[in-house]
Order: structure tokens, then C-alpha cells, then sequence
């Protein structure tokens, strides 16, 4: 049976993709699909957040979702990230803390802190907001950079 | 991994009917996929066809009274936002809390995690200690298990080959807490965890422990101790004796007997001790 093609909007632009099996995870079609390099792969079992997209707003292992399951969403990438208010405040604080070595995982955490404040703003400490990075990793371990860009971008939000 | 069908039915009955009519090596059913996904990538389990949930009508979650339903392909993360689970129920967000990081809780679910039935499941133990029961649907009809029935084993329940979960009841708010040791703070299986919680209709505690193979139990003998809401602290070291002697541990890679038994004997001090700071003046 052939499945039906896929809907999404990534990066404000609607887009359809054909004969997407489907095993298919969004990592994927995001990189091979829509020639989208910036969202990396890393452990490719949901231990490591370099794949984090934001779907529909929410952030997303990308790695750990069917590109069928996601349907009709709209998809945010690095790419994307600096047309949303809140991922061009993100962006800035990791540029002004100089926030990454080697920059594999920097899309990564700069989608999940883009997620975690756009759903929480200012109304959570920003320890629970720092508690939401510990699932993302930095192999580099360039931890204390990301945290004050974390807590750049924090302050920054409304 | 082997490639297979995906399936999107709209209604209970036609998912149903998707997992009974599968041939072969049967159907599995889909929620979030954050667990599931890995075993088909790997090859633990292999089957032609998957069954998405994602159209039911069942990412809800309520309140009637004291008691909570939630839905069983609700995400985790509603479960953090909701304020009466912060309030009423804080066991439950803190064992919410240590399932992956927010992007992996955004899709996986509650009859997800329950479904799957890892032995480091990090709800069972809290869902145990509130009580929580099951309610299935299916093609016979609709059941009602007590999750300490539900859970067999390690990735063993007793759903039948095309049941579905469709929600968890929580009877009544309760003060709890969950407590856990790992290697790494997110994304880790935890060494040991301790669940407790204090029943204010029955006045009494549930102790629970998870981590240890092959499925998070109770442990009554490490309630026992525990009298009224605010226990003396000899209670409390009594409790934390009896978990260490009579947990159901066993040593892995994770760690050895030994500093699994100790840890969960603290574990236990600990948990009580915080569950007494959260009950209502």
C-alpha cells in the first residue's frame, strides 16, 4: 500500500513530500528530504539532543519521530529558528556568550532552549529551565558557555 | 530494521481490528515512539506492521473530585503543566520529570511507558504507591486492572495481543515523592529508585521500588514502620532498614547489591522526609 504524502510546513514553507516510507524518521527527511544539514544526528536513540526540532512550537527529537506521525505540523529547524522571536533571543545570547566549540550540538540546544522558553517564559527559575538542558550533550563539555547563554537569553524573555 | 506498514486508524475499534488482522508476526501499537522506535531500530522487536494511536481521543486529562484520569496517549509533558499534579499529586511529577528531557517528553506517553513495561520504568513506581489502576479496551470489552496486575513482568502486561490501554486512574491525591540514583541525571535508567506516598483516607504509606529487574514492586514490609502522616525519625530509619534488607535487588552493570540495598534504604529516609515537607498544613 502506498502511503500518502507527507504535509508539513518547515520553516514557514509549506512543503510536500512523496513516497516518504514509512519508517522514515523527520531526522531524516529534514536532511536527506529537504536538504536541511543543520539538524544533526548524533546517538540516534533519543539520548543526546543534537536532532531537537521544534514541532508545532514544542521542542522534538527528531530522531525519535516518524515523519508520518508529524503530519500536517509545522516543523522549525536551525535553519528557521532566527523568523521566531524568542529562537532570534536564543541565537543572540549563544553568539554574545560564544556558546559553542565545535558546534555540533549547538542546534541542538539552541532549538531545546528555544522550546523550553517559549513555553515557559520567564514564569519558571531558570533552574528548572537549566534542568530542561541536562538532556541535551555538549562532547566538548562546553557546559559553562551554554549555561550563561542560558541565562542571557532567560534574563532577555519577557 | 525491518521496514513496516504504518497504519493511522481514526477510531478504537478500526486500531482494534488493525491489530487483530495483522499476520505473521503481529501488530504493534504506536504512541509516543520513544521507546518502541528503538526496539524496531534494533531488532528486539520485529513486526510488519505498526499501529498509530495518534487519532484517538485520548490525549485528555481530568479531574472528577480528588481523582485524576489521564489519557493514555497523552504526552508526558501536559502532565508537568497541570497545577493540581504539582499541587495534589507531587510524586507524579517528579517521576514525569525523570523520563528523558523535556523534547522526549513532548511525545512519549503515559500507555506508552506502561505499555512497554521497561523494568526502570520511572512511573510504575509512583503510579504503584498511588494506586493507579488500568483501563483497558478491547475486543471483549472494556477491563479494570490494578497496575500491580497489569505489569507482569520485564516488558511483560497482560493486554491482550489487540488491547489497548486507554487511561490510568489515580484514586485520590496523595503527598509522594520519587527519588532516583543514576550514572547521569537526564537520559540515564536508574540504578535504584524509591517511590513512597502517604494515603490520607487510609492514613497509611506505600513504599515502592524501581530500577531493579524485572519490575518495579511494592514493598510493604518498608511501610510498615511508617505510622500516621508525620512518623518519628526512628519509624523513618526503621523504614529505610527494612527496604535495604528486603528490596528485591539484584546486582547488573549498573551496580552491585550491595550499594543498591544502602541506597535504597537512604533513598527511602529521604523520601518520606520530603513527602512529610509536602503534606497540606
Amino acid at each position: 500500500m502506498k502511503s500518502p504524502a507527507v504535509r508539513l510546513t518547515v520553516n514557514g514553507t509549506a512543503r510536500s513530500l512523496d513516497s516518504v516510507p514509512d519508517g522514515e524518521r523527520l531526522l531524516d527527511s529534514l536532511r536527506w528530504r529537504l536538504d536541511l544539514k543543520g539538524t544533526k544526528e548524533g546517538c540516534r536513540t533519543g539520548g543526546c539532543g543534537a536532532c531537537t526540532v521544534l514541532v508545532d512550537g514544542e521542542s522534538t527529537l527528531s530522531c525519535l519521530a516518524l515523519t508520518h506521525e508529524v503530519d500536517g505540523s509545522s516543523v522549525t529547524t536551525i535553519e528557521g529558528v532566527a523568523t521566531d522571536p524568542v529562537g532570534a533571543r536564543v541565537r543572540a545570547a549563544f553568539a554574545e556568550a560564544g556558546a559553542l566549540q565545535c558546534g555540533y550540538c549547538t542546534p541542538g540546544f539552541v532549538m531545546a532552549l528555544t522550546g523550553l522558553l517559549r513555553e515557559q517564559g520567564r514564569s519558571a527559575p531558570v533552574g528548572e529551565l537549566l534542568d530542561g538542558l541536562a538532556s541535551n550533550l555538549c562532547r566538548c563539555t562546553g557546559y559553562s558557555a551554554i549555561v550563561r547563554a542560558a541565562r542571557l537569553a532567560w534574563e532577555g524573555s519577557p | 530494521m525491518t521496514s513496516f506498514e504504518l497504519l493511522t486508524p481514526a477510531t478504537a475499534d478500526e486500531a482494534m481490528a488493525a491489530l487483530r488482522a495483522a499476520s505473521g508476526d503481529g501488530a504493534a501499537a504506536l504512541a509516543g515512539g520513544t521507546d518502541l522506535l528503538l526496539d524496531l531500530e534494533e531488532g528486539r522487536v520485529s513486526t510488519h506492521r505498526v499501529v498509530s494511536l495518534r487519532r484517538l481521543p485520548w490525549r485528555t486529562l481530568d479531574w472528577t473530585g480528588a481523582s485524576l484520569t489521564i489519557g493514555s496517549t497523552l504526552p508526558l509533558r501536559r502532565i508537568e503543566f497541570d497545577p493540581r499534579v504539582r499541587s495534589e499529586l507531587p510524586g507524579l511529577l517528579d517521576a514525569v520529570r525523570a523520563v528523558g528531557g523535556p523534547a522526549l517528553r513532548h511525545r512519549a506517553t503515559v500507555g506508552g511507558n506502561l505499555a512497554r513495561a521497561a523494568p526502570a520504568s520511572d512511573l510504575v513506581p509512583v503510579l504503584l504507591t498511588l494506586d493507579a489502576e488500568v483501563d483497558l479496551v478491547g475486543p471483549g470489552g472494556d477491563r479494570r486492572l490494578p497496575l500491580d496486575r497489569f505489569i507482569e513482568g520485564s516488558r511483560r502486561t497482560s493486554l491482550a495481543p489487540s488491547e489497548l490501554i486507554r487511561s490510568i486512574r489515580i484514586p485520590e491525591a496523595r503527598p509522594s515523592s520519587y527519588l532516583w540514583q543514576r550514572v547521569r541525571p537526564a537520559n540515564d535508567i536508574s540504578q535504584i529508585a524509591v517511590a513512597v506516598a502517604f494515603s490520607p483516607a487510609r492514613r497509611s504509606w506505600s513504599v515502592a521500588v524501581g530500577g531493579v529487574a524485572p519490575r518495579p514492586v511494592l514493598v510493604p514490609a518498608a511501610a510498615e514502620p511508617l505510622d500516621g502522616p508525620r512518623p518519628s525519625e526512628a519509624a523513618v530509619e526503621r523504614a529505610g532498614a527494612a527496604m535495604s534488607q528486603l528490596a528485591p535487588v539484584a546486582a547488573d552493570k549498573r551496580g552491585s547489591e550491595e550499594y543498591r540495598r544502602r541506597l535504597a534504604g537512604t533513598l527511602v529516609g529521604r523520601a518520606v522526609r520530603a513527602t512529610v515537607g509536602r503534606m497540606p498544613p
